[in-house]
């Protein structure tokens, strides 16, 4: 079982080390690429970046586009790892489900103070949206960059379609990359997603947090302990049965409060 | 959009300018240039042979080059935004007159180089315009894919996508090409923080060769000292020439190499020196490196990026799966 309760630091592990690397070497060298693809418009000299320290490279094409080079090699490569690594492994903790726009929307009022929040597994709906429109923006400009890049080294003379095709994707879903980045910063900003901020930064999230917000995702813990069902099933939805079957939702039921907990030691600890 | 198409008058055109030339220079034509060619064309510039046209107004492939794209800037935005936060406005509208150098309105003009050559006072006309480079740098990294190098080797901006950012004249080793403000699409867009015109320069008459008909310069140069045809017969001609005049060529290896060959009976060392290096006069080095080359090592581990990515992501795949499968083998001993 990947995640880990522990108890006696109040912690349970959200993300494994391998998906902090994935998702710190994608967001990082997702960054310069943003910067380094913003001043290949060119924008480095009309808007004085030239100037600033540490900047002055920006003005020079060949040493951006070496740069934009170096991430895209971190980028790429951490994508399709992460794409092949966590497709063989059969997670789909991140895949959206039937209702998650529904249910996206309830959450969202909750956060203006409209109705409650329902309970949530490992991840929330709006994150497996997200997360689906992440990942098809990063495709596509992975695609275009890499017929961009084709072009680049040995076929300056392609079909000006399929140029111009590359270049439009390119450039359209940049500026759609720099607006999902504006929305995943604004979506941990809102008070009852920070504490997950902990978890992307150092694996683990408050226990307290994960057992009032994330009952879901302990109950199918549980129930894989239960089941001795080696990881990483723990990432998959819930099956359904698990929500209507009452001895489950007993269990879910028996996991404290934040408020009423009282003896974290009687809770079994998982390793 | 300008068209790709190969011209079909290339090698009729090019065996009668050849011919022509060759008459004049008392050359034979090579074999090469009867034995059938690829879609690639390619320019010759004899310095041997041009002269001038001392005896003009106006060099003929100048004058003709000017009649052909005279109509090719549509009317300027008046006033011309200013761009922000860097106000650079670059208008020749009102300078078309302009034919000793290059800019909006001129896509070629003639260098006069004295030289001492063994001895001798010597004049070489030198005809500039776009080299048409084999790679080049100007065309790959527009960032609107509104320069572009067509099959037939012409590199050829469309000012209908063009933004003017001038991206193009900054990565060109001789600064081709030129901005015209006032005109183009970012005037539809946000014209005062994006874009700045549009750029131009010579597209080889990309438009002409696609109707069968020869660039302008090529068909009005009185001497034949430029000529078009198959990439392959042009650059055997150009050795020929050099050879038979004890000569030099340019353009072959420069910025990686190039459509365009100038042949000369003197060293383009010499004939640069002569050349003072200005806005709309590039001065011509040999040797000059494709910068562009630096970034290659890096653009090939892009395109090996996704298998890096494929390969250690299976490999951690399949290293979780044989400890699950151990796990589960060990689970099952622990139960039975």
């Amino acid at each position: 079982m990947a995640e880990k309760i522990r108890e006696e630091k109040g912690l349970i592990v959200r993300h494994r080390i391998v998906e902090l690397i994935e998702h710190w070497a994608i967001a990082l060298s997702g960054l310069l690429l943003l910067l380094s693809g913003f001043f290949q418009m060119p924008t480095a000299n009309r808007y004085y970046f030239t100037s600033l320290p540490g900047l002055s490279w920006s003005g020079d094409f060949f040493v951006s586009l070496n740069v934009h080079y170096a991430a895209s090699i971190l980028f790429i490569a951490a994508a399709l790892f992460h794409l092949t690594y966590h497709g063989m492994r059969g997670d789909m903790g991140m895949i959206p489900q039937k209702g998650d726009i529904k249910t996206s929307i309830t959450v969202i009022k909750s956060f203006f103070g409209k109705g409650e929040e329902p309970p949530f597994h490992k991840y929330l709906p709006e994150q497996r949206l997200a997360y689906a429109g992440m990942a098809f923006i990063i495709a596509m400009l992975i695609l275009s960059g890499l017929i961009k890049t084709f072009k680049n080294l040995y076929a300056p003379d392609m079909s000006l379609t399929v140029v111009l095709a590359a270049t439009w994707v390119h450039n359209i879903f940049f500026a759609l990359f720099v607006l999902a980045f504006l929305g995943h910063i604004a979506a941990i900003l809102l008070k009852p997603n920070r504490p997950m901020v902990r978890g992307i930064l150092t694996g683990s999230v408050r226990l307290d947090y994960a057992r009032h917000r994330h009952p879901l995702w302990l109950a199918e813990m549980e129930m894989e302990l239960a089941n001795e069902i080696p990881a990483p099933m723990e990432q998959a939805p819930a099956p359904a049965v698990l929500l209507e079957d009452p001895q489950p939702a007993e269990k879910v039921d028996v996991i404290p409060a934040p408020d009423q907990e009282t003896d974290p030691s009687g809770k079994k600890e998982q390793s | 959009m300008k068209n790709e198409k190969t011209p079909e008058i290339s090698r009729r055109s090019f065996l009668k300018a050849a011919a022509g030339a060759a008459a004049l220079s008392g050359l034979t034509l090579p074999k090469a240039v009867h034995a059938g060619g690829g879609k690639q064309l390619a320019s010759l510039i004899d310095l041997s042979l041009c002269d001038g046209c001392s005896d003009r107004e106006a060099p003929a492939c100048v004058s003709a080059c000017r009649t052909i794209n005279k109509d090719t800037i549509p009317p300027i935005a008046e006033p011309i935004p200013v761009p922000w936060p860097r106000k650079t406005v670059e208008d020749w509208s009102r300078k078309r007159e302009v034919k000793n150098r290059l800019t909006p309105y001129n896509f070629i003009y003639v260098h006069q180089a004295e030289i001492d050559w063994n001895g001798q006072k010597k004049t070489v006309y030198v005809p500039r315009r776009c080299m048409h480079c084999d790679n080049p740098a100007c065309a790959t990294i527009c960032p609107f894919s509104a320069n572009h190098k067509q099959t037939n080797g012409a590199v050829v901006i469309d000012q209908d996508l063009c933004f003017g950012g001038a991206k193009c004249k900054t990565v060109c080793p001789w600064e081709i090409p030129q901005r015209q403000s006032g005109v183009g699409i970012y005037l539809h867009v946000l014209p005062t923080l994006m874009g700045n015109g549009v750029m131009y320069k010579c597209d080889l008459c990309n438009g002409r060769l696609g109707k069968g008909a020869l660039p302008g310069c090529v068909e009005a140069c009185p001497r034949k000292a430029i000529l078009i045809g198959p990439r392959a017969d042009i650059f055997a001609l150009a050795e020929e020439r050099a050879t038979q005049m004890k000569g030099y060529i340019y353009g072959k290896k420069e910025n990686g190499g190039t459509s365009t060959l100038y042949v000369s009976p003197v060293s383009f060392d010499l004939i640069n020196k002569t050349m003072r290096k200005k806005p709309g006069q590039p001065d011509m080095p040999t040797g000059v490196e494709r910068r562009m080359a630096g970034t290659d090592p890096l653009g090939k581990l892009v395109l090996a990026a996704p298998a890096l990515g494929i390969a250690a992501g299976a490999a951690g795949a399949f290293k979780w799966l044989s400890h699950r499968k151990a796990q589960m083998k060990e689970g099952g001993k622990d139960n039975g």
